[in-house]
């Protein structure tokens, strides 16, 4: 550009003067400092900005995990697991972290509402209350109460007992507790093999592991323990086990096994019954399941070789509960009980829930006008239960329905009377994780909205009724759990500090009405079709409950990596054959329904079956769920497997055809290959032994290197070497001995992806601790563009803002063949040594500390986003909006919502990038707590939120620099490596390697080589 | 290549207007900053004449990165008694009695994006009067340092603490 003057006489560099002082201007001017609020009365033992923590139990699933809130000024910001806990040890899954988004949904109940003129209406609860007294009082006198029906979400504790205790002195028969996504039929079959529900399996001990469509890791029992163990299991090495996943499709347990087999749905226990040795031959299992006889009588001489082993199974898969019950009872035949199946830790919260069979009975009597009364608490059946099964409609012909949720759901939409209940975390209660073991629950903080807990909501109403008042002499359920607590109050107290207790919950002794054995359903293979048709629950929405969480919408399905979206998953060559690409939207018809969705193009699933995730397509359920996707459930018919009672969501064939119509996948997947990056980075178990070598040499930037002293915070000159300049020379407060000390250490983190399975419960602890705000949300959505509005509409321009994200690449099947493998992998900033962000920055925003991070000034940063440009990992994310600024429409955080948010970290605004901090924050504070007590940081001392939360404990934070933090050892590991260690760029986060295990006797496959850019 | 400068400078004097007169909350507190209080609290009486120490009221000063108010009741705890009549003192009754926390003026105010942890200033020996001067001696409390980042990082430069930008930006 030239700098002649141009006609008005003003040049270019005047006007960048004129620009300058104005902008000066502009910086110096001053708002007013606001206000600052004193406490009426200080409350007792806290301290303003220091954090009080709370154990409690998790309540979002029935097992029952141990969680500790931080709660900050009255307000809880963030769960964390209880180390202490025996079932869950410190861990916590992602819809547990996300109970916060519960809580402080913005779409709750505002108090109780009664309906008048065919509408819900605010009422205080003085009138609620009289009205729900005067209900149950009638219905006990006029004796219309022995047909009134409570449906309650299936728990374990105290509550189940307590509720039957209120309820029988109504007259009201037994409770059910319902579990839509508990598999009831297996909980049967193990309750009759090992005598417990739901057995620890120690994966440990065994040495093959087979699952016949038991996702363990995604939803199949209790995922953090099981998660936990099977990840101590796999990081054996070489003495862990093999795991081969059975099934039509490759769920994230599916992809975490060595080797998958493609069965065709509902042929399961055929194959059961020819490779365990209980009847059936290889022949007819090969027949029945497309997979060769050849094939099934290797894996019967490997499962017969292998022992212990264990072998899981499924009660929902299309062979239903049968096959559960053979699995258990070969599982006892082999001794396998006892060593990889412990009996004796069962996960208790998962025994004893109402099949669907009772649901389905339910129905029938609501339509035939015998319920006078239903109460619906924590389930919402309308919306779990398939369409096909009217639980709706007949609920509607109920006279009188009283709706406990907090929420505005499909169910509390159809009652006559809702009284939300607290959230956990804001009330009392108690739990039985494992036998013997009392989990307390308590408030965390104040209630957020004019809520009351259920409990106390009943006493009430039963202590109003003179005739059995005397029943209840404790006012309050925190009274009555006190009251039957061994030790009393005094020993309550005393226990609430760690959560935990020995002892148990009160139990119900009222017995649940029976309910006739369901008819035999139409073989699968009888229904009409010419797909298989297969709904699973969502791993990060499970049957839609954590559809209003916007935390949990974000969170990209693990095999998917699809968001805030539904999906038809079908095999590339099938698609390619019906001329259907990638996002054209896919019809879905079976004999009671049709959806249609955008086609995912999906390698682990056989190309004559379509799959499709449940838990999106609500009809309420606030702002984050409402009108988002499909249920796939509309189009599921309402099948009862005749052995157990439960619901078989697979169970039809379905007519597939191309619709009209395509939409953007909204997916956070860059490439599902690597293209021999060598990212995701795997060796084989035999290979453990062989030194490391490439090339002949130890190259540099290998782990081992990059750590060495005088390089634990490299600077530009010391990549150089020799040629680096003598200007810089000198590191000034980078030399390791500046008199600031700062250069003394070098944060650095490990991660073993062979612990690591994909689960991205560190995305969303990393979304708690960071503030981190979605972008998805339908109102979010850029209204300019047609084809880019509504929900997850910025993601499809990759504008998500998780700082780690999981990456999931397959190795293999590139021409469609069902013989791949999947690699997960953690991708954060990997605060380089040697940064390509750092030098393209023009105005100093983003820079090296000498302590070894990466860091990104917020008021530095003008968003010019070069470093994005330049960052070879792609982790950094940039403001394209408001996120953080209420007055903006892509608002993040409506109230309450960011009664959440952390005040130790800045909420970004507009136009300014940010990354993953190393937790910064936490740093800090452990710094300040060392300075402060006069001691030196003890290693370990504290570690970053994504390792604190997974459940694989994959992750490994602390000082690179000082000896006795753990990662020093790790970073010395055989299979540590660098991600682009080629790009000289110094990372401090190093991978430890995956471990394939092959088929013994088989020839290495080439997959397991690939990937590595070096050596081919 | 030629551009119309002097227009464009003048739609940009056009936006310079407009982020001057919108708000600015990434600025600190100004130094003299002096705003008249609800309540006329007088420091001086206090401190010097009753000899309190400072963490009597800002008592998280040394535990918190929040120094802390005192709550409304903890100045009733003296003054359900002491000097009840006065006028100021009943305007604090006023407060107390109506269950109304006191709309205190904020006088210090770091700019946005910086963490100062009152507790390891206070625990490194630091005096409150190094930042906030000597409020014991004034009757209605000013600001009296800039609080800029110079400011900051001369101290730490005198007093050999870290100075690296992500100590306190973050």
């Amino acid at each position: 550009m030239s700098e002649t003057p141009s006609s008005t006489g003003v040049k270019r560099r005047d006007f960048l003067k004129i620009l300058g002082t104005t902008g000066a201007l502009a910086g110096c001017n001053m708002d007013e400092p606001g206000k600052l609020i004193p406490y009426l009365v200080s409350p007792d033992n806290t301290v303003p900005g220091v954090s009080t923590y709370y154990a409690t139990t998790c309540r979002e699933c029935s097992a029952g995990c141990g969680i500790i809130s931080e709660t900050r000024d009255g307000r809880s910001i963030k769960l964390e697991g209880n180390p202490d806990h025996p079932v869950n040890r410190g861990a916590l899954c992602a819809q547990g972290q996300a109970a916060l988004q519960g809580l402080y949904n913005p779409d709750r109940h505002r108090g109780p509402m009664i309906r008048r003129n065919n509408r819900l209406e605010s009422a205080t609860w003085e009138e609620a209350a009289a009205l729900l007294a005067q209900k149950l009082r009638d219905a006990r006198a006029d004796g219309s109460a022995s047909r009134a029906v409570f449906i309650n979400e299936h728990e374990s504790g105290s509550f189940p007992a307590f509720l039957d205790g209120v309820l029988g002195a109504f007259g009201i028969p037994a409770h059910l507790p319902y579990h839509a996504e508990g598999d009831t039929g297996a909980a049967m079959a193990h309750q009759e093999a090992y005598g417990a529900a739901w057995p620890r399996l120690d994966f440990s001990a065994a040495r093959l592991i087979v699952s016949f469509g038991a996702d363990f890791l995604d939803g199949w029992g209790a995922s953090v323990p099981q998660q936990l163990d099977f990840a101590n299991a796999r990081a054996a090495l070489d003495r862990a086990p093999r795991f081969i996943y059975i099934g039509p499709r490759r769920s994230l347990t599916g992809l975490n096994a060595d080797e998958w087999i493609d069965c065709k749905p509902g042929s399961e226990l055929s194959i059961a019954r020819a490779v365990l040795g209980v009847g059936g031959s290889a022949a007819d299992a090969a027949t029945q399941s497309g997979v060769s006889a050849e094939r099934l009588t290797r894996l019967a001489a490997e499962i017969a070789a292998a022992r212990p082993n264990l072998v899981l199974a499924s009660g929902t898969t299309g062979s239903g509960g049968e096959l559960a019950s053979a699995v258990a009872a070969f599982n006892r035949g082999a001794g396998n009980v006892g060593t990889t199946i412990l009996q004796g830790e069962q996960i208790v919260g998962l025994s004893g829930a109402a099949t669907y069979a009772e649901m389905i009975d339910l129905v029938g009597r609501m339509n035939n006008g015998q319920v006078p009364m239903l109460f619906v608490r924590g389930v919402n059946p309308v919306y779990s239960m398939p369409k096909a099964a009217g639980f709706g409609e007949a609920m509607a012909k109920v006279p009188f329905k009283v709706g406990f949720s907090s929420y505005p759901d499909e169910t509390s939409a159809l009652c006559d009377l809702v009284l939300p209940d607290h959230h956990s975390l804001e009330q009392w209660g108690d739990a039985e994780p494992i036998p013997g073991v009392l989990g307390l629950q308590q408030p965390v903080m104040d209630p957020v909205f004019n809520t009351r807990a259920t409990a106390d909501v009943l006493l009430v109403a039963a202590r109003a009724d003179a005739t059995i008042a005397g029943r209840f002499p404790q006012a309050t359920y925190r009274d009555w759990l006190i009251a039957r607590f061994p030790g009393g109050a005094s020993a309550f107290a005393g226990a609430l500090t760690t959560g935990l207790a020995r002892g148990a919950p009160a139990r119900t002794t009222a017995a649940r009405r029976a309910v006739p054995p369901a008819a035999a359903p139409t073989g699968i293979e009888q229904t009409e079709g010419d797909f298989y048709f297969l709904p699973y629950p969502s791993p990060t929405l499970g049957m839609g409950e954590g559809a209003n969480k916007p935390w949990l919408q974000e969170l990209p399905d693990p095999v998917s990596k699809i968001c805030w979206q539904s999906w038809v998953e079908i095999h590339p060559l099938t698609a390619q054959r019906m001329g259907i690409d990638s996002g054209d939207h896919i019809s879905i018809r079976t004999s009671v329904g049709e959806v249609t969705a955008p086609a995912f193009l999906y390698l682990g699933i056989r190309q004559d079956t379509v799959a499709m995730p449940m838990g999106q397509g609500h009809t309420a359920y606030g702002r984050f769920a409402k009108g988002i996707g499909v249920n796939a459930l509309d189009a599921a018919p309402s099948v009862l497997d005749p052995r157990t009672g439960s619901f078989l969501p697979v169970a039809t064939k379905a007519r597939v055809t191309k619709a009209a119509g395509h939409s953007r996948l909204v997916t956070t997947e860059g490439s599902a290959r690597q293209h021999g990056r060598g990212i995701a980075r795997a060796m084989l178990a035999s290979e453990l032994g062989t030194p490391k070598v490439e090339h002949g040499h130890e190259f540099m930037g290998d782990a081992s290197h990059a750590f060495l002293p005088g390089l634990r915070a490299p600077v530009a000159n010391d990549a150089q070497g020799e040629l680096g300049s003598d200007l810089s020379a000198s590191k000034g407060m980078y030399a390791p001995d500046h008199w600031s000390g700062m250069a003394k250490r070098r944060w650095a983190m490990t991660i073993d992806l062979a612990r690591c399975t994909g689960c991205s419960a560190c995305m969303t602890a990393c979304y708690a601790e960071n503030n981190i705000p979605t972008v998805g949300a339908p109102h979010q959505g850029p209204q300019l563009f047609p084809d880019r509005t509504g929900a997850g509409a910025n993601i499809t321009r990759s504008r998500e803002m998780t700082w780690i994200r999981i990456e999931r690449y397959f190795e293999g099947g590139e021409h469609g063949e069902n013989e791949f493998e999947a690699r997960f992998i953690p991708m954060l900033c990997q605060h380089c040594g040697n940064a390509p962000c750092e030098p393209v920055c023009p105005v100093y925003a983003t820079y090296h500390a000498p302590d070894g991070l990466n860091i990104q000034v917020y008021n530095r940063c003008v968003g010019t986003r070069y470093c994005s440009n330049n960052c070879p990992y792609k982790v950094r994310y940039f403001n394209w909006f408001g996120y953080g600024e209420p007055d903006r429409p892509q608002y993040a955080f409506p109230e309450p919502l960011n009664w959440q948010l952390n005040p130790d970290v800045t909420v970004r605004s507009k136009g300014v990038m940010e990354k993953c901090t190393f937790c910064v924050q936490r740093i800090r504070e452990a710094e300040n707590r060392a300075t402060v007590e006069k001691r030196a940081m003890q290693p370990d001392e504290f570690t970053v939120a994504c390792a604190q939360a997974c459940p694989s404990r994959a992750i490994t934070f602390g000082d690179a620099a000082e000896a006795g933090w753990a990662v020093n050892e790790l970073i010395e590991d055989r299979r540590a490596y660098h991600v682009f260690e080629e790009l000289n760029t110094f990372t401090a986060v190093v991978y430890l390697q995956k471990v394939n295990h092959p088929a013994p006797g088989s020839p290495a496959p080439a997959a397991a080589a690939a990937g590595v850019p070096h050596g081919e | 290549m030629r551009r119309n400068w002097a227009s464009l400078s003048g739609l940009f004097a056009v936006a310079a207007a407009a982020i001057i007169l919108s708000a600015y909350s990434g600025a600190s507190s100004p130094e003299g900053n002096q705003p008249q209080q609800p309540i006329n609290f007088p420091h001086p009486t206090h401190v010097k004449t009753l000899g309190m120490n400072c963490l009597y009221c800002h008592s998280a000063a040394n535990k918190s990165p929040d120094p802390g108010l005192p709550a409304v009741g903890t100045c009733m705890g003296c003054h359900l008694v002491v000097a009840a009549q006065k006028p100021e003192i009943k305007k604090l009754a006023q407060y107390a009695n109506s269950n109304t926390p006191i709309p205190w003026e904020r006088i210090h105010k770091l700019p946005e994006y910086v963490r100062f942890p009152h507790v390891r200033h206070v625990s490194a020996g630091v005096t409150c009067q190094k930042c906030h001067g000597q409020v014991q001696d004034m009757a209605q409390v000013y600001q009296q340092e800039s609080l800029n980042m110079g400011w900051c990082i001369s101290c730490h430069l005198e007093n050999k603490a870290r100075y690296d930008c992500a100590v306190c930006h973050y």
